[in-house]
This record gives structure tokens, C-alpha cells and sequence, in this order.
């Protein structure tokens, strides 16, 4: 389970940036910033995942030679 | 939250700050507050006219410094000397003071007067100039004429005793010449001449204005100035024609003399004899070189005059706005006469107290004064203005807010968040790794040479992109994560982990091939590359990327409908939480979040396992509402009570928005009334005034020399009150805002999250875009060969290069800005955003220097 595992990375970071963010005027400003900018990114890597997670359709190709295979696979 | 703190969250807590001013300091004070650019002074005269002020007197005094200054400006144009940067001084422009201001003036106006009488002189000795080199043109070439003329005069007098010939004739048969008369001839016949120079574009119409007039009864002869002569008033290069006009008679002469005058020409005497004229010529050339000589002299004073000047007209220029500023300012004052003191009241952010108070400080005790320069807090109704601390990384995100509205006093400040989700809105849409990378390049760059930047001039497009410069680079580092998230580089696949697709191996070229899946495995991160150049590919990444708009839209939304719940709070209302927030948030929730919940449940069930046919969410959405409680293609059990609830839910909310709080609201004016209040401005009026007096009282203990003064002083302030805002309540208004807000409310539930899926067009668009540009040039010039093949490859790659930047960067970029610009003025902050507030506009020497800048 990868996205909880995402989760626990996001909400980590978020509290470490919580408790790291560089002191002085501007402390709201990067809190915020790193937490939504945590949160945001994980939600579109998670969003991606789940799509891929039981894809109901597979690619399908016809220009496909073997040559390309074989470079794929090296 | 720190209640005592400014932060980029709320907006400044300010205060109403009323300054008590010696008048001995009143310019120190004011020009010392400038410098620290905290202050918003209001305007306590606004019913005398500008003529009335007090200061009237010296801000026309420095209007005239400055136009002088401007004068000496525009003569160094002139004279292409070039002033002195203001990036060169290193002081900071201390306040001069007020023997320094008179000083500078006295030596503005006497620096005037000799520049304007060198100028003078100059302009003179050049118009001198021109004259004597056209006299000496003119010389030379009806000198010319005369020789030729002079064979013709014989032919000529037949004529004109034949007097039925045209005179004009003559110009067009060649006669024969070397008769040597003498020179006496003309005037023999009675013959008159004139000369002269005119502008060559106005020589056909002389002539006929002349043929016509005289009947073609003159001889007429020109030639053109090689060199164009140039005006000296208007430094204007003019090409002119000499001419020579011989006529019969007096009054011929005269007239043509008129006509020629009229038309602007200059006339000079020419001597009809050959030695005067050399004489002439002599005499004219000598001048001119004398004349020369004194030009360059006072050419070269004036020069070294202005020079002088440009060395510190910068300094001066700057110190001029400064002090008109401060007369400005001072204009916004009340004075008292009995007092002989100066009131101010002016808006500051409580935060910045302490420093007005030292820095008043500071300027007492330099001025010496015993009397200190008291600072009072008055409570006022008033709004206070809205001013949100920035510096240079939130500068860019809080004008983005701006733009759209001034937000209301202490609001949430919508630029916090903006900080992250305008810039990762644009990398949905602008997903690609390269493009982003190119885009935090430019950023880069653009941080690095920040300060030689900020000085040199730019042109408008590139200052507006430098202006966004943290937004830039913001919006590339997003757009590289999104990049690789979307697995496209240059519309290039990126291979970073092994793809969970497999091909058959055993196929026949040309036939249609599927995939398939590695057991168990899943693409760790972002698309997975084996999409790229299929055929379903658009198949695949529509239906994802509509599905991560509409996922990323709801999410924006509720974060800006939980802002609406903090304002509430922070506003303390109450009746807004429960009449707006929650049952907005319950019908919101209840349609979309319930989609959201659709879409992520359809994603974590395996269809092809379980042996079902998966659902579509869209039908699903749609007889939600058609026919609830019945499912088609149920999605999971239990389904269709769910949604009835659901329905059931949003659709009390409404009459719950709808009526609560208009009748909250009548309820809560209706008790007020019944204990026997008035209305609100009233009370609070009587103890700001309460207040006031307290505390002047405190403060003014000894200095004070009667209290009918002060009361002036506190009515004053009254007065400005009473005009402050207390509206009467009205139901039906307020039932009619209701009504309003509950409808766009609900309609716009649907209509914005229907927005956000331009996220997932403008991607799509993007990223086709960039595919057909490939396509187009550099996989055309891989598919030749030999030296073809390089040339090719090196052509296309300038072409796909710049294209790439300027096509899909620039302007691709300004779109995806536009429409992540648009997604949060209306769909985020019509939300929670309050606005209505007033802008902060403090007396700032900073500021007022930026506004019009000084070279």
C-alpha cells in the first residue's frame, strides 16, 4: 500500500517543515508554502497512481517493429 | 496565530494615529515619517480648495525649482550630456533642511537665468550664423548669374524694345554671350533685381505665385544650396534654393520683394558689380569666422555649465519631489493657531508604533525642541485601511490578489495560499519537463541579475515578466514535478523506472498489437511511459486527466470554503457559519465531494476481477438526480439509499441558506430595537469621544493651555465619524442579498467544477501541441540521412528551439497563467473573499520615488 506509505511521507515533511521553517517574518509564509506544495504534489502522484492501479483499458499499437522491441529490452 | 504579529495571513492591524507636531518641526517630522513610509495620512482639510492651504505658498515655490531643474534637464538633452545616475550617489538623500531647500533654490534660479542667457546668446549667434552663410550662398551664386546674365542683356534689351516677346523666352534659347557690356546695363534698362534664399519644397508654388502676379513679366533664376542649412530654433535641417529675380520697375521689384517675404524667404543685398561683390564676399567670410569663434567659446562654457549641473541634478531632483511631498502632506494637516501645533491623523500598522514614536523621537532631540511630539491612538468606527505586509517573493502573489480586489480589513488573505496553487494550477496545464525546466532557467537568471535589473530600464513585456519573476520560478519547478508526473519531456516519453507494459514479442508488422500488463506492478511514479506513442494513448490520458482536474478543483474549493469558515470566525459571526458555511459546505460536499468519492472508489476496484462491467460516473451523476434511489450499473451496494440521502441533503441546505440569515438578522434588529437603541453609530461615537479625552488628558497635562482648544480638536475628529458607515437595517435588502448569494452559491457548485476541467483541456492541448511541433521539425530531419541529414538536423533544431520557446512557453504559458489566473479570482475567491476593503497608502518617500522614477 504505496499511498499510505505517501501519506506518512507527506504528513512528515509537513510537520517538519512545520517545525523547521526558517524563523523570522516570513515563518507563515514558508510553512504554508512547503505544506500545500506537499499536499498538492502528493494528491496529483497519488491521483496518477490510482488511474493506473486497475487500468481498464492496455495500450495498443500497430507501428510496432521488431527491431523496436529489441531496443526496448536491452 | 500570533495575535500581535503581522503576517502574510491577515491583513496589518492598524491604528488611528493622531500626531500633535510642534510647528518649528513640522517639515522634519513629516519628511522623517516619509522616509520611514509607514504612515497613511487622511486628509483633515477636504472641504478647503488647494489655493487655501497652508502650504500653498512653498509647494508653488518648489513647483518652480523643478521646472527649472526639468529646464536644465531638457538643455542637457539638448547638448547630449549625460547626468549623473542616481545609482551613483551612496548617501541616502538625509531630509535636507530648510536653509539647504533655500539655498538650492536661490542657486536653481540664478543657475536659470545664466544658462538661459547663454542659451540665448547662443541661439542669436547662430541665427547670425545661418544668415551670413545664406548671404554668402546667395553671393556666390548670383554672382554666377550675373556673369551669365551678362551676355544676355543685349538680347534682352531687343527684347523688351520689341515688348511683345515674352521675357521669359530667353531662359529657353541659349544666346549668344561674350558681349562684354558693362554693369551699368541693367539699371540702363531700368532693370531691377532681387535675391535671395527660399525652402526649396515651397519654390514651385513662388514661382507661380510670381508668374502669375506679374504676368511673366520677370526673368527669374535659381540654383540649389548643396548643404542643407539647419534652423537654430529648431535644430532642423532645411534644404534651401538661391534665387535671382530681374524685373522691369519699381514697383515690380516691390511687389516681388512682398510676395517673396511672404513666402518665407530671406533676401540680401547683392552688388551688381563683380568687385564690390568680392568685397562683399570678403567681408561676409571674415565675420562668419569670427563668429565662429565666439560660438564655440560660449558653446564650450555652456557645455562645461551644464556638466557642472548634471553632476548633481539627480540629487536634486530627488530632493525636490521629497520636499513637495512633504508640503503635500503637511497640506493634509490641521493647523491650530492658538496652539501653534500641527494635528495629524493618520492610519499605521499598530506594529509600527514603537519605531514612529523613536523616530519622533530622534527628530526632537536633533531639533532641540522641549516640547515633545505626542502620539495618540483615537478609536475610531472607521475602516481601517487594508495593508498587508510584503516583501519580494510575496509582492508578485499578493498583486495577483490586488488586482481583483482590496481585501476587507484583517481578512484571510488569500495571497497565502496563492503561493502554491497559482502556480501549480499552471503546471497541470503546463506539464513538460522541459518546458518547465526552461521556464526556471529564465527565473533564475532573472533572480540573479536581480538588482542590476531592477536598475536598468526594460521594456514593458520583459518588466512584467520580471515583475513575476517568483511566480516564474514557482511555476517552473511545479511544472517540471507535473512533467514528470505526466512522463513528457519535449513531448518525449521519460524512462525512469521499467514500464508495467509489456509487447508480445511474436507479431506481424502492421497488425494491431496489445499489451500486456506485468503482474502486480504498478508504474511507481506518474504515467507510465509505455503509453507514449499508442494508439489509445488521448483514450487513457483524457479520461485520467478529467478525472485529476475535476479531483484537484473540488479540492481548491474546499480549501477556499473552509476559508470562509475561518473569516467567519475571525469576524466573529456566528450566523454566517451556520446559515452559509455549513449548509454550503453540506450541498457541496453532498454532489461533488460524493463524484470524488465515486471517482476514487471506481479507481481501487479491479472491474475485470470481480467479473463486473464498471460504471459510468457520469450517467451515474446524471440519474442521481433523474431517478434517485434507482441504479443502473451499481457501483457498490447499498448504493442507491446513499444517494437519496445524499439528494435529500443538498436539497434542504438550500431553504436553510436561503432564509436563516436574513431572518437572524431581523430577529437580532428587532431586539436591539426593543431595548431601545437607535442605532449602532451613536453609541459607539460617544465613547470614542469619551476615550479621547481620557487619554489626551493624560498625556497633555502640563502643556495644555485651555480646554475649548482640544475640543476643537475632538470635534474635528467627530466630525470625520459621523460621516463613518452604519447602514439601516432593512429586511428586504438583505433578504434580496440572500436570495442572490444562495443561487450563484448553487449554481456556481456546478458551473465552477465543470471550470476546472479546462485543467485538463489546456494540458491536453499543450502536450498535443508539443507532439505535432516535434513531428513536425526535428523527427523530419532524424528520418534523413548522410550530410542531408545533418544539415537538417541542425536547421530544424534552431527552428524547434526557438518555436519551442516562444510558442509553447511564451505563449502557451500566458495562457495557462490567464486561466489559472481566472480559476482563482472567481472559483477560489468567490468563496470566501470578503473584499470591499480600503488600500493602504502610506506617505512614503520609497514609494513616491518608484511611482515617477528619475532616470
Amino acid at each position: 500500500w504505496s499511498l499510505l506509505v505517501g501519506i506518512l511521507v507527506v504528513i512528515a515533511f509537513c510537520v517538519a517543515s512545520y517545525f523547521l521553517a526558517p524563523k523570522g517574518e516570513d515563518q507563515l509564509v514558508w510553512r504554508s508554502s512547503l505544506m500545500i506544495s506537499a499536499t498538492a504534489c502528493y494528491l496529483m502522484w497519488a491521483i496518477t497512481f490510482l488511474a493506473q492501479w486497475h487500468p481498464l483499458i492496455v495500450p495498443q499499437r500497430n507501428d510496432l517493429r521488431p527491431e523496436y522491441l529489441q531496443d526496448k529490452m536491452l | 496565530m500570533a495575535p500581535h504579529k503581522d503576517t502574510f495571513f491577515r491583513s496589518a492591524e492598524m491604528s488611528l494615529t493622531q500626531l500633535y507636531i510642534a510647528n518649528e518641526i513640522g517639515r522634519e517630522v513629516v519628511s522623517a515619517l516619509g522616509e520611514l513610509g509607514v504612515m497613511d495620512f487622511r486628509d483633515l482639510n477636504s472641504e478647503t480648495t488647494a489655493f487655501q492651504r497652508t502650504f500653498t505658498q512653498e509647494i508653488r515655490r518648489l513647483d518652480n525649482v523643478e521646472r527649472q531643474l526639468r529646464y536644465f534637464h531638457a538643455q542637457m538633452d539638448k547638448a547630449a550630456i549625460p547626468m549623473r545616475s542616481i545609482y551613483e550617489f551612496n548617501n541616502t538623500f538625509a531630509a535636507p533642511t530648510a536653509s539647504e531647500i533655500d539655498e538650492l533654490s536661490e542657486r536653481a534660479g540664478s543657475l536659470e537665468n545664466r544658462i538661459a542667457s547663454l542659451n540665448e546668446s547662443y541661439e542669436t549667434l547662430k541665427k547670425r550664423e545661418v544668415d551670413l552663410t545664406e548671404w554668402r550662398w546667395v553671393l556666390r551664386e548670383a554672382g554666377g548669374f550675373f556673369d551669365r546674365a551678362r551676355g544676355q542683356t543685349d538680347e534682352i534689351r531687343h527684347s523688351v524694345d520689341d515688348d511683345d516677346a515674352p521675357l521669359l523666352r530667353d531662359v529657353e534659347q541659349p544666346t549668344l554671350s561674350g558681349d562684354a557690356q558693362g554693369e551699368a546695363s541693367f539699371s540702363v534698362m531700368n532693370i531691377g533685381f532681387v535675391a535671395g534664399v527660399i525652402p526649396r519644397e515651397r519654390m514651385p508654388s513662388f514661382e507661380r505665385i510670381l508668374w502669375r502676379t506679374l504676368r511673366g513679366n520677370l526673368y527669374m533664376n535659381q540654383s540649389e544650396i548643396p548643404e542643407p542649412i539647419i534652423n537654430p530654433e529648431t535644430n532642423e535641417e532645411i534644404s534651401k534654393n538661391v534665387f535671382v529675380i530681374f524685373a522691369h520697375g519699381k514697383e515690380i521689384i516691390a511687389k516681388i520683394r512682398k510676395i517673396s517675404e511672404s513666402l518665407g524667404a530671406d533676401l540680401y543685398n547683392v552688388d551688381e558689380n563683380s568687385e564690390l561683390r568680392r568685397d562683399q564676399i570678403h567681408e561676409v567670410n571674415s565675420r562668419l569666422s569670427d563668429l565662429e569663434s565666439v560660438l564655440r567659446n560660449t558653446k564650450t562654457t555652456l557645455d562645461a555649465e551644464l556638466t557642472a549641473i548634471g553632476r548633481s541634478l539627480a540629487a536634486w531632483m530627488v530632493i525636490v519631489k521629497k520636499e513637495k511631498a512633504v508640503y503635500e502632506t503637511m497640506n493634509k494637516l490641521s493647523y491650530d493657531h492658538a496652539r501653534k501645533t500641527l494635528i495629524a491623523e493618520a492610519w499605521c500598522p499598530t506594529s509600527g508604533l514603537g519605531l514612529i514614536k523613536s523616530t519622533l523621537q530622534d527628530v526632537n532631540d536633533r531639533a532641540g525642541l522641549s516640547v515633545p511630539t505626542i502620539v495618540n491612538q483615537v478609536r475610531t468606527t472607521k475602516t481601517p485601511p487594508t495593508y498587508v505586509k510584503t516583501n519580494r517573493f510575496t509582492l508578485a502573489f499578493q498583486t495577483i490578489i490586488d488586482a481583483y480586489g482590496t481585501a476587507k480589513y484583517t481578512e484571510v488573505n488569500p495571497g497565502l495560499p496563492t503561493i502554491v496553487t497559482f502556480p501549480f494550477l499552471f503546471a497541470v496545464m503546463f506539464g513538460d519537463f522541459g518546458h518547465g525546466l526552461i521556464m526556471t532557467l529564465a527565473a533564475c537568471a532573472m533572480i540573479f541579475f536581480e538588482r542590476k535589473l531592477l536598475r536598468s530600464k526594460l521594456d514593458e513585456l520583459f518588466s512584467m515578466a520580471f515583475y513575476g519573476r517568483y511566480i516564474m520560478l514557482m511555476m517552473g519547478i511545479f511544472s517540471i514535478y507535473t512533467g514528470l508526473i505526466y512522463c513528457d519531456a519535449f513531448s518525449k516519453e521519460l524512462a525512469i523506472f521499467p514500464s508495467m507494459w509489456k509487447w508480445p514479442t511474436d507479431f506481424e508488422v502492421g497488425d494491431s498489437v496489445q499489451a500486456t500488463r506485468v503482474e502486480g506492478y504498478t508504474y511507481p511514479f506518474g504515467l507510465d511511459w509505455g503509453w507514449h506513442d499508442t494508439e489509445n494513448d488521448l483514450l487513457f490520458s483524457n479520461s485520467y486527466k478529467m478525472k485529476l482536474s475535476i479531483l484537484l478543483g473540488w479540492a481548491h474549493m474546499t480549501c477556499s470554503l473552509v476559508l470562509s469558515f475561518v473569516n467567519a470566525r475571525h469576524f466573529k459571526k456566528p450566523i454566517d457559519i451556520w446559515a452559509n458555511f455549513v449548509p454550503g459546505m453540506i450541498f457541496f460536499q453532498s454532489i461533488f465531494g460524493y463524484l470524488v468519492f465515486a471517482i476514487v472508489y471506481k479507481w481501487t476496484i479491479d472491474w475485470y476481477a470481480i467479473g463486473q462491467a464498471p460504471p459510468g460516473l457520469l450517467n451515474m451523476l446524471i440519474y442521481m438526480f433523474l431517478s434517485p434511489g434507482t441504479i443502473e450499473a451499481p457501483l457498490y451496494r447499498g448504493q442507491g439509499t446513499v444517494q437519496v440521502i445524499l439528494i435529500l441533503l443538498a436539497v434542504i441546505c438550500v431553504p436553510i441558506m436561503l432564509f436563516l440569515k436574513p431572518f437572524y438578522e431581523r430577529w437580532e434588529h428587532n431586539r436591539a430595537r426593543a431595548l431601545g437603541y437607535r442605532g449602532i453609530g451613536e453609541s459607539t461615537r460617544v465613547s470614542a469621544l469619551d476615550d479621547d479625552d481620557d487619554e489626551e488628558g493624560q498625556t497633555l497635562n502640563g502643556g495644555r493651555d485651555s480646554y475649548g482648544d482640544d475640543d476643537e480638536g475632538v470635534a474635528m475628529i467627530t466630525q470625520d465619524i459621523d460621516q463613518g458607515e452604519h447602514e439601516e437595517f432593512e429586511f428586504s435588502e438583505a433578504m434580496i442579498h440572500q436570495v442572490i448569494h444562495t443561487i450563484e452559491f448553487c449554481l456556481n457548485c456546478v458551473s465552477h467544477t465543470a471550470s476546472y476541467l479546462r485543467l485538463w483541456a489546456l494540458s491536453l492541448a499543450h502536450q498535443q501541441l508539443s507532439i505535432v511541433l516535434w513531428d513536425m521539425t526535428l523527427n523530419t530531419a532524424f528520418s534523413m540521412t548522410g550530410a542531408k541529414g545533418v544539415f537538417a538536423t541542425v536547421c530544424l533544431f534552431y527552428l524547434w528551439f526557438t518555436l519551442t520557446v516562444f510558442v509553447l512557453c511564451i505563449m502557451e504559458g500566458t495562457s495557462a497563467m490567464l486561466h489559472s489566473l481566472r480559476l482563482h479570482w472567481v472559483e477560489a475567491m468567490s468563496k470566501h473573499f470578503i473584499g470591499d476593503g480600503i488600500p493602504f497608502q502610506p506617505f512614503s518617500f520609497k514609494i513616491l520615488l518608484e511611482e515617477e522614477p528619475i532616470e
